[in-house]
Order: C-alpha cells, then structure tokens, then sequence
C-alpha cells in the first residue's frame, strides 16, 4: 500500500521534517508545498528557501473518530482513538494541514496558538515517516 | 463550426445501496438498458457512436479499458470509449463529454454513463480508495479523511457564519425524506433531528447522519442533437448549459474553506451558456456527499447570499414546494453515492422532475420547467454543473 | 574564546505513570525509589525526543543548527537497528549536509561516551560546534520486573568554542569485561538480565566507584571537592550505595536525582542528571557526572560551572519545567502505547 511512495516522501523531506517553505523570488509568496509555477503570481519563478517558524493559530480542526481513520492510521487509531487534525495558519500567513498532538479537549479551537513538533507520524513497509505535527503553545521560556 | 443543440433522449439508474449480485458489467447494462428503453420511440443501439463512462476505480478491478468492458457487455463494441475519472464527479464529467462530443459535430448520439461497486471490497480498503481523491500527499498522509476536509469546512462555515450542527441535521432530515419516497434510493427511510443530531461522531461536527453512504450503483444517460431528438421521443429534455472547473487540490491552500471555488466557477459558466439566473432554477440536484456540502452548494449556486445557506433550511426553501426545491431524490445522502454514478444519477433525476415523470407524486416538484444538476469530485478539486430545460 | 559546554536543554515526554498503577497490575512495584516515570506518547520515540532536546540546547547555546559540525546522538532504544538516525535529527534541525554524524548505541554510557568525543571532536580542530544528545526508552518484557523502572526522556549538550557555561575539568574511566547482568542479543526487543542482584550491584559499585577514583588520581580532587555529583540513576537507591562507598554526602548526589519522577532513561539519565544540577548550578560550583554501561564500562567527568551560566538561567524550559508538566495514564495505556500488547 505505497500511497506516496518513499522517493515522492523523500523529495519533500525539508518541507516535512523542517517546514522549509519557498519564497518566489518574482512576488515574495512563500509557497508551501514547494511549486514550479508560483501560486501567487502563477510565473515559472525562482524560489529561494524560507525556514518558517513553525508558530501559528489553528484555522479549522477536525476530530477523526475512532474506525474512521485512513489505514495508514489504523495502528496510531488502535493506540490513540480519535484524533484531531487541523489548518493551521502560520505566522507567515500561509496555511498547513496536519495533525494536533499533547493535546487537551479544549486547545481545540479555531484561533488557539499552537507550534510545530517533530513527531512520528505513520509507519509503512516497516519504515518509519516522521513529520511535524503542531501542539498548543505551553508557557515555555522564551529568551528576553 | 457552430455549435449544435444536445438534448437528452433516455435515462436510466438502477437502484443505489448493497448490490452484491451484480458485478460491475451487469449493473451498467441494467442503467444501459434502461436508458436505451426509456427512448420512448426506440433506438438502434449501433446509433450509439460515443460513449464516456464515469468510474472512481474503487477497489481496484479492471481500472485499465474500463470502458472496453463495459461497451463489450453490453453490445457497443466498436464506439469510441472513455473511462472518465474525476473522482465523485467522473459521471458528471462524462455526461458532459458527451455533451461536448454531440454539440461539436462528432456524432449525432452519445452515451454518458457512470458504474461503481464499493461494498464488495474489504472496509479498510474503501477507506483507502475513499480518500484517494483529496491531496495525498498533505491532507491524507495527516490522517485526514474525505469526511474529515468537509469537517474543516464544516467548522469554518459555523465560526464564519454562525452555521449550527442543527442546520446540517437539517439537510439530513430533509433527504431523507425525499429519499424515503424514491424507490431507488439506498436509504429509503426518513430520519428526524434527535437521531440525527445523537448519532455517531465520524469527524467532528460531522455524524453517521451527516455522511452519505457507500453504495453500489450505475447510471446512463443517452444524448443527440438536438434537431433529431423528435425522432426518437416526444418528450426530450434540452441541455441549456454546462460549466466545469477545478479549484486548488487541497482544501488548506484555499483561501476560503466555506466555499467550493469549482463550484462556483462551474456554476457562473453554466448560468452564463444558458442565459439563466439562480432564481430562474425550479428543482436541483447538488452535491450532498457530506451535509455541509448542501449548504455551501446553496451559496456557491447562487440560490442564497454567502453565509445564508443556514436561513434557507430554517425557512424550508429547499423542500419539495419551497422556493428551490433541492435534492428530491433524496441526494447523495439519502439515494446514496456510487461514486462513478452519482453525476448521470443526476441527470436522471432532473430529466423525470422536467418531464413530470417522478414515480412518486409527493417527490415530484410541479410545474418544473428548468433544472439544476451540481456534482463535486472529492472535496472540490474538480466541479460539473448542467442546466437543463423540457 | 574556549572550548566547553555552551548550552544545554532537555526534553521529557508529558505521560507518567506511576506506582500505584503496576501495583494494582502486578501486586508490587519492583523499582526501588521510584514514584512515577515518564513515557513517550504514541507518537514519541527516542528520535523525536532527541530533536526536542537538541532545539532546547541549540537555543540555549545561541548556537544556529546551520552551524553545527557534528551530531551524535546516544541511545540504546534508537527505532532502527540499523540505519542512521542521527542523520533524521540533523535534517529535523536544519543541520548543514556537511555535518559528521555517529549513532552512539547498545550502553547506557552512550550519552557520556558521546559527550567526551564530541569534545575531542572540537579541540581536535575537526569543527567549530558539536551536538551531543541522548534520548532513550528502553524496553524490556512486561511480564519481567526488570521492566518496571524504565522511563524516557532526552537531553541535548552544544559544545564547542566560546564561552562556555561549564568546563571539562577531566575526565576517568574505567572498564572491564562482565556478563549477564542486562543485555539484548541482537534481534531481540527486550533487555534481559539474568537477575543475580547481588553480583549485577556489585559490578556496577565497583565499575563506577574505580572511574569516579581514577578522575580523583588525575584531577587530585577528593569526593568532598564537588557541589554536585550525578551518579547512575538505574533506580532510586543504587547512587546512596554508591555514595557510601566513595564518600559523597546527600546533599551533594541528591540534587541531581530525576528517577524518582522520570525511571531509568537509559543512556540519557546521567545527561538529564547533569541538566538538572546545571540548573541549579552557581559560577564556580565542580560538578561530577558519573555513567555505567553493562558489560561493562563507567565514565566520570568533572565539570567546572563558569561565570556565562547566570546569562543562560531560564532562556529554555528546566528539568524542573518538564517534571511539572505531566499527564498521568493507567497501565493498559501504558502498555498499549508502548506497542507491548
Ligand atoms: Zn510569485
């Protein structure tokens, strides 16, 4: 069941592991997933790489009932249940699709600030797909 | 080159729900021959020159010369053939090639049909064949569910606008009944707001009764020019117009989750192609794959400003003798959603509503002189909108 | 400009569970000294807490991932048996594709190990910056009670040239051959031992107490001379043991203790240990570390905290932060997200 195979995964591992995001040099839009023609000014533009923070506010969630998962979840359902997978836009202003994790009933809501975290997110053929997942921003120390 | 007229001489369906004795050969032939016998004068199948065929591939099968398949079972060996797929919308899609290939010259008849069988397939793989058509490699590989982006916009739409989890009952309520009457729906019984609102949580705010179900199914639909439609009945219903568009694969991209853009834009082109506005529509058939979509479609067809779909519920404008009648089959929600047939199922039911051919009495809209039909693929990626006139 | 630790961080997952739950399961807790320990969510291995770590450290240090000439990464729970996965943290962190990584595995004395290389690593003039971080889970058969002390948890060391909050004073080791007290034969998932208390204790008292002595020699420090000594933590009352037989006083191994709250983290204890007195630590204080590895081997490393550690105090979230913030969950969760049934 190779659904985005490991050299497709492979390719956009920056943008999974790192949310590397690509700035058309044209316009300036951060494209996020990487393109070729630029969403924005929809020119065959150049890009140079942007790190994004990582930091933003939840758009819209959802909760994925427990059964209802796609298999690729089927194990993560066994040991978690349901879970919640949200749009969250970025402090960059462009938007990601991924899953909340550390997660408490009421950090689901759309404005709530959550920030990226290097998690697990499926395995197949045995080999491990780590990714980012966001979690609602604890009060952790930031430097003055 | 000018443009010929198409109208729509035949229609057939089966009936949409569990149908295991069937393969998927055999359920095509039964629309097939449906549609060839509801030419009330006849026709001579080998007329037939074009076929286009909407299948999502669910399961798996024969995905490779679907179409040469399906036109060898039942006797159209030597027409041209397409399988088309554009996910949930692949019949609506094909109804209009075939539209395109009559109204271009081509040929004087077409076929447009759509066949899916997903309920002899194992349920973890449906669930992998269902969320084939969002973006796979974000959304999906998220743990997101075709369930789940409706979901998000489901959430936006009731921040944005105040849409209430009653609301989307609402519509459950309301297909449900229609569907109760339509002998060939999937799920013939009427619901009420407590069990809809109570049962089973699949995304949230999305429940059981928010979700259409997994059905068997095929449609057809039997095309000519216009000029010759006499020929073969004397009750031919006119394609007025037709509009397809795609909108940004996956739903995060979007710049606005509450509101199908391909929709939209497939709607302005068809209005526009057959000189008509929303409030010109008397019934339509829209795409309720999830409650919410039946309430975003109101508002992307135009039959109610952005942000009112809610109100237009409240004021029962979309029943069966409200001001537009939508889904009087019963939609995808309560007729049921063969993925591959839902669009020329579409089509069946506004040509019976136009020609005043309903079976049922109380599921028919009086009077209706234009028609709607409104079909999505997956959560938006791609949208087909027909216009049809008696 | 000189070469030393120049930031640190840590990184404990939010689950906990504690004795009363293997208690109800098991009619004891077999974990001397342990109240709770921590545990990696679903979604956790030693990989993802190493990145948390690592980032932790990184802003600590003020030291940018693009600058890092190394990665080690120290574990004995590392999710492949074979397969880099230091090279998965240095992509997670932005590392530059010129970095030098090495996977430290099969001994809990890997963070240490690790550590003590990567400033070889340095002060060879090999690189500028290393990344030195220990992460572990370790696992055994839950129907074992060797299982129920083990915890998780990471914590991550920037070291290289500026101006280091602590300094390497020296360092002793000590190692000699043993058999059978914990181990895992290649291919299994479960650590073993061949539960002979006595002679596994006294392997361990010796091995450490023989490091601890030759750094002792070659620094011409004596036990009293250090504010903060971490010894190994496997439960909670092997370091008083050892203690006695070297001669540190509580107050100097108490502070360090996190297996109280966090279990047997494996290669990643002393480390965490570390973080913790680095914590409270004050300019000028001596800080003795100290690790064990079964088979068997023992590290002791003397630290001197420098003036720059007051600038650094609350710029990340402490071990103290991380033992605050927990979620408790019964046993069958635990065994559940622990892939154990
Ligand atoms: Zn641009």
């Amino acid at each position: 069941m190779a659904h985005v195979s490991i050299p497709s995964y492979w390719k956009t591992l920056p943008q999974r592991y790192c949310l590397i995001g690509m700035k058309c040099k044209n316009c300036g839009t951060i494209n996020f997933p990487a393109r070729e023609i630029c969403i924005s000014c929809k020119q065959k533009s150049e890009f140079e790489p942007k790190k994004l923070s990582g930091r933003g506010k939840i758009y819209s969630y959802t909760v994925i009932a427990a059964g209802s998962a796609p298999p690729e979840f089927s194990e993560q359902e066994k040991l978690a249940g349901s879970f919640p997978v949200a749009i969250v836009e970025l402090e960059e202003g462009l938007r990601i699709c991924a899953q909340i994790t550390d997660y408490e009933e009421e950090d689901l809501k759309i404005e709530a600030e959550v920030e990226a975290v290097f998690r697990k997110i499926y395995e197949e053929d045995k080999v491990i797909r780590y990714g980012l997942k966001f979690r609602p921003v604890k009060k952790r120390k930031s430097l003055p | 080159m000018t443009l010929q007229k198409v109208a729509i001489i035949g229609v057939g369906q089966t009936r949409f729900g569990n149908i295991i004795d069937k393969k998927a050969e055999e359920l095509f032939a039964e629309a097939f021959l449906e549609a060839v016998n509801d030419v009330d004068k006849g026709i001579d199948i080998s007329e037939i020159q074009e076929v286009y065929i909407g299948n999502s591939g669910v399961g798996g099968g024969q995905l490779g010369n679907f179409s040469s398949l399906m036109t060898d079972y039942v006797g159209l060996t030597g027409a041209s053939a397409l399988r088309i797929e554009n996910a949930c919308a692949s019949s609506g899609f094909a109804m209009r090639a075939a539209i395109l290939a009559v109204s271009s010259g081509v040929c004087d008849v077409a076929l447009a049909g759509g066949e899916e069988k997903m309920n002899d397939t194992p349920r973890n793989r449906v669930r992998y064949w269902l969320g084939i058509s969002g973006d796979m490699e974000w959304e999906r590989l998220s743990g997101m569910t075709f369930a789940g982006v409706f979901a998000l916009m489901a959430i936006r739409h009731m921040h944005e606008y105040g849409t209430k989890r009653e609301h989307l009952a609402m519509v459950s309520v309301k297909n449900h009944k229609n569907g109760a009457s339509n002998p060939k729906a999937h799920l013939q019984r009427e619901t009420t707001l407590e069990r809809a609102l109570a049962s089973p949580m699949i995304a949230y705010p999305l429940t059981l009764f928010d979700c259409c179900p997994i059905s068997d199914g095929a449609s057809a639909v039997i095309v000519c020019k216009a000029d010759l439609a006499k020929k073969y009945t004397d009750t031919p219903v006119y394609v007025a117009g037709h509009g397809g568009s795609t909108d940004r694969l996956s739903v995060f991209q979007r710049d606005d989750v509450t509101s199908i853009n391909s929709s939209v834009v497939a709607a302005k082109r068809a209005y526009k192609m057959a000189s008509v506005k929303p409030e010109d529509i008397d019934v339509a058939e829209v795409h309720d794959c999830f409650t919410i979509a039946e309430i975003i479609a109101y508002e992307d067809l135009g039959f109610c400003p952005k942000g009112k779909g809610g109100k237009l519920l409240e004021e029962g404008q979309t029943e069966i003798g409200g001001k537009i009648p939508v889904n009087p089959s019963g939609g995808l929600k309560s007729k049921g959603h063969p993925v591959g047939a839902t669009g020329t199922g579409q089509i069946y039911e506004i040509v019976n509503q136009l020609r005043g051919s309903v079976e049922k009495k109380n599921r028919q809209v009086s009077g209706a002189e234009i028609g709607l039909t409104h079909n999505t693929g997956g959560s938006g990626g791609t949208t087909v909108v027909h216009i049809l006139k008696r | 400009m000189s070469i030393g630790i120049l930031g640190y961080g840590v990184y404990i997952p939010q689950y906990r569970i504690n004795k009363a739950e293997y208690v109800k399961a098991w009619g004891r807790f077999a974990a001397a000294g342990i109240e709770e320990k921590a545990v990696p969510g679903f979604d956790e291995d030693s990989v993802t807490m190493a990145v948390e770590a690592s980032m932790n450290a990184l802003d600590h240090a003020k030291v940018d991932a693009s600058k890092l000439n190394a990665i080690y990464f120290a574990s004995t729970s590392s999710p492949y048996a074979e397969k880099l996965v230091s090279s998965t943290i240095a992509m997670a962190l932005g590392a530059p594709p010129r970095v030098s990584v090495a996977d430290f595995t099969s001994s809990t004395m890997a963070g240490t190990s690790a550590l003590l290389l990567s400033l070889d690593f340095v002060a060879s003039g090999r690189g500028h910056f290393a990344l030195i971080v220990a992460s572990d889970c370790p696992y055994a058969d839950p129907g074992d009670f060797l299982e129920h002390p083990l915890g998780a948890g990471a914590a991550a060391f920037v070291v290289g040239e500026g101006t280091p909050i602590a300094t390497i004073e020296g360092s002793g080791c000590t190692t000699i051959e043993a058999l059978g007290e914990r181990f895992r034969k290649h291919g299994e998932k479960f650590i073993e031992t061949l539960g002979i208390p006595a002679y596994t204790q006294a392997v361990i008292m010796n091995t450490v107490t023989s490091s601890v002595k030759a750094l002792l020699n070659s620094t011409g420090r004596k036990p009293s001379d250090f504010n903060f000594v971490v010894l190994p933590q496997f439960d909670g009352r092997l370091p008083s043991g050892i203690a006695r037989k070297i001669g540190f006083e509580e107050t100097q191994f108490v502070p360090s203790m996190i297996v109280s709250q966090v279990g047997d983290a494996g290669a990643a204890s002393p480390l965490i240990g570390l973080a913790k007195v680095l914590d409270e630590a004050k300019p000028g204080h001596k800080v003795l570390v100290t690790s064990y590895g079964a088979g068997a081997s023992s590290d002791a490393v003397s630290i001197n905290v420098n003036e720059e550690i007051m600038k650094r105090k609350g710029a990340v979230s402490s071990v103290k932060d991380y033992l605050a913030d927990k979620k408790y969950i019964d046993y069958i969760y635990y065994l559940k997200i622990k892939k154990m049934i």
